[in-house]
């Protein structure tokens, strides 16, 4: 009896510890570049130490979400160099990795492990660590730092903080229609469509010249349903429904009906309902067979190898549907953003490195190797394969959420998905896709 | 034998110790937690929020969680059923004194040793793709169109790709552990049975089966433990966001605890704990059961 009651409580100890740490433990799990312009990556939550702090503790401790083997890592690694070698001062840079510094920044800075600076998304970093941030407004105004930086960015790092700057961007990005201006040429349209029936009626031309005129991926399909969302009834309103289930709301149905619309007309790619990420965008779209794609501004880097040096991109907003409140000078735009610690004792060294990494000359280089955005104003640059992004960057005026509210609710993220993916596949019509998500409750 | 009750404490204390921390504590913080609503993992007490059964009533309450349960029984009955099957067959065949042995078993078990990620994308990008992929190849030179024009990777035909896949890799885990349990049965048994007429299949059905009980045993507890740690292969089969077809447990577990996707989603650590104590306890029931419909300790060879 004894053996079995010990034979009991080792195998639900067994399960629970696996339960109870099998999510941080395993990192071998692919993360397809969340709101991060990069490649995916088996991030295991290895360190890449560089150089040991000075003992008196006036070195910096940074913890990054590359990994040094990225374009970015190894741009901010140049940068880190760089400014030991000026300022004398040590960094013990580590690079964790996106699902490292997501699982083990928190507990980390809980257990006061002395991190003085960390980088991530903006919207993480300001709502998810928001309370291990030092406010940064006195560093940035002594530095005079806002001379060159962007405005915008910064005034989203303000909305985000709760009207108080405590992070610094970098690595830009926003999220539109990315296209291939070979196709676009070859169909005979001149110009980006800005409103709904100019994207029908460019798809009708891509289509005629024998091509797909849309293609996705899973990862990426509800951003479609949450920008024509948006475009009708605004973000904060998609939220609402979103998180509340008000599916009855006309701008569901109007949504589904309007993509219905296209799949029936063959808009879409035959293979979009089983497209796993990165099949669409890798196979489809940098293969030439399809002309469109929603994603962000690493796309054209994510795939430049599959696409090769003729691919011309072309790139322009979430087209703006009739009677509705958005236009196309809303979009999630972002970046990376750096912070400090509100506990770092090196403040002002720390501010003295995020200056390295996003002025001048390492943020042209972070630019360049990432092909990503410049964040300093002076880099006027842009490389060749985003430059079609600027006009759509400079007409921003609004910033939404990831997937434009979409994904709000994380327990009806893949009820969302999998019944979008059906209706642009047309296994389904636009009343099947709401009564789906209606039956789906919560 | 005099028993030195001094030395007993002494050999056993680092164990016990050991055991405590490793084990106790973790178990029950999070039974305790699972009572709480906690926005971080790492979050003070001080910041708990009592909330009673209010993580269990939401976890029954909410069809994704129980999508993710349902998909979690599946992979463990029907995965069960495959992997035991093949893996009991291979294991048969291993040891049945075929030439090669080592070379075969080394085969059904490399791949275990490749990386899920390069296994899954092996899958995802290539056998399962619907433009060039091998099922759709194959299908074709056979003439079986409706077969070929099959998107595996859809809504209706996710899951069985998962599973398929995932079983792939977990057949030689568990042919081994039935191997070693087959090679410990005495060859006398097979002998005396071949003398007496008896032939193969009588021989696996009355020798081999029986004396294996208590590996049968074994591997169900193991394909259950790993079952309910189901988290890789479905993220790898969706990135990013989670799939009704291949979220499980501890997927929605690691979306309650550190956000979903990339979106910035309500965090709540409690919620996550609880789903820890359900698993463990269908895991214990498992074990349970097994040991009632398995008794093996009746038979000595």
């Amino acid at each position: 009896m004894k053996k079995k009651a010990m034979a009991l409580i080792t195998a639900s100890a067994m399960a629970l510890s696996l339960t109870a740490c099998g999510g941080g433990g395993t990192t071998a799990e692919t993360t397809a570049a969340p709101a991060a312009p990069a490649e995916t990556t088996a991030a295991p939550a290895g360190d890449g130490n560089t150089a040991v702090p000075a003992a008196d503790g006036s070195g910096l401790v940074y913890w990054s979400m590359w990994e040094a083997t990225e374009p970015q890592g190894q741009a901010i690694q140049a940068a880190v160099d760089k400014f030991t070698a000026d300022t004398g001062i040590a960094v013990d840079l580590q690079f964790k990795g996106r699902t490292g510094i997501r699982e083990g920044l928190q507990p980390a800075l809980d257990a006061g492990t002395n991190i003085d600076m960390f980088d991530e998304d903006i919207d993480r970093v300001n709502t998810t660590w928001g309370q291990y941030l030092m406010d940064l407004e006195d560093l940035v105004k002594g530095a005079d730092y806002e001379a060159t930086a962007n405005a915008g960015l910064m005034a989203a790092c303000r909305e985000v903080g709760g009207g108080t700057l405590k992070s610094i961007p970098y690595q830009p990005n926003v999220f539109a229609f990315f296209y291939n201006q070979a196709i676009f040429d070859e169909a005979g349209i001149t110009a980006v469509p800005t409103t709904w029936e100019e994207l029908d009626a460019a798809c009708a031309k891509i289509k005629e010249a024998g091509y797909t005129p849309i293609t996705c991926d899973d990862a990426y399909i509800t951003c479609m349903f949450g920008y024509h969302m948006s475009r009708l009834v605004g973000e904060p309103k998609t939220e609402e429904i979103v998180k509340g289930g008000q599916w009855d709301d006309p701008s569901v149905l109007a949504t589904a009906q309007a993509y219905a619309d296209f799949a029936s007309k063959g808009y879409f790619s035959e293979t979009i309902a089983s497209n796993v990420w990165p099949a669409g965008q890798n196979q489809e779209l940098a293969m030439g067979t399809a002309g469109m794609y929603l994603n962000g501004s690493w796309l054209p880097n994510e795939v430049k190898d599959m696409a090769g040096d003729d691919f011309v991109w072309g790139c322009f907003s979430y087209p703006a549907v009739e009677g509705g409140t958005d236009g196309t000078d809303a979009a999630n735009y972002g970046a990376q953003v750096l912070a400090i610690n509100k506990d770092s004792k090196n403040a002002e060294n720390a501010f003295k490195l995020i200056c390295y990494i996003t002025q001048g000359e390492f943020d042209k280089m972070l630019s360049e190797m990432s092909v990503g955005i410049p964040a300093d104003s002076n880099n006027t640059e842009w490389p060749e394969l985003i430059a079609c992004v600027k006009p759509v960057m400079d007409s921003m005026n609004t910033r939404y959420p990831w997937a434009a509210g979409a994904e709000a609710n994380a327990d009806l993220t893949p009820i969302i998905k999998e019944n979008f993916l059906k209706l642009c596949g047309g296994s389904i019509d636009a009343q099947g896709f709401v009564d789906a998500l209606k039956k789906a409750g919560n | 034998m005099k028993r030195n009750k001094g030395m007993i404490i002494l050999f056993l204390t680092p164990a016990v110790f050991m055991f405590s921390v490793i084990f106790l504590y973790p178990i029950i913080r999070t039974v305790i937690m699972s009572f709480f609503k906690i926005d971080g993992i790492t979050d003070p007490v001080a910041r708990w929020q009592f909330t009673g059964l209010a993580n269990f009533v939401k976890l029954a309450n909410t069809s994704l969680f129980r999508i993710s349960m349902w998909n979690l029984f599946r992979i463990w009955f029907f995965g069960g059923i495959i992997v035991m099957s093949l893996a009991l067959l291979f294991a048969v065949i291993i040891t049945s004194g075929i030439r090669f042995k080592s070379f075969f078993r080394a085969v059904i078990y490399l791949p275990n040793i490749v990386s899920a990620v390069a296994l899954a994308t092996m899958w995802l990008q290539y056998v399962y793709s619907p433009k060039f992929g091998l099922l759709k190849t194959v299908f074709t030179n056979l003439g079986l169109t409706s077969l070929a024009k099959i998107q595996w990777l859809d809504n209706d035909h996710k899951f069985a790709a998962l599973l398929l896949a995932y079983c792939f890799g977990m057949v030689g885990y568990h042919m081994l552990i039935f191997a070693s349990g087959i090679e410990r049965i005495s060859s006398d048994y097979f002998e005396a049975a071949t003398l007496d007429g008896a032939n193969k299949f009588n021989q696996f059905r009355y020798i081999t089966v029986p004396l294996l009980k208590g590996v049968f045993k074994t591997n169900i507890t193991m394909w259950s433990v790993t079952s309910v740690g189901f988290f890789v292969w479905s993220q790898l089969f969706s990135t990013v966001t989670a799939d009704t077809q291949t979220i499980t447990p501890m997927v929605y577990m690691y979306m309650q605890i550190f956000g979903a996707g990339n979106s910035i989603t309500e965090r709540n650590s409690g919620l996550g704990a609880a789903i820890g104590v359900l698993l463990s306890v269908c895991v214990v029931t498992v074990f349970w059961i097994c040991n009632h419909l398995l008794k093996d300790d009746d038979l000595e060879f």
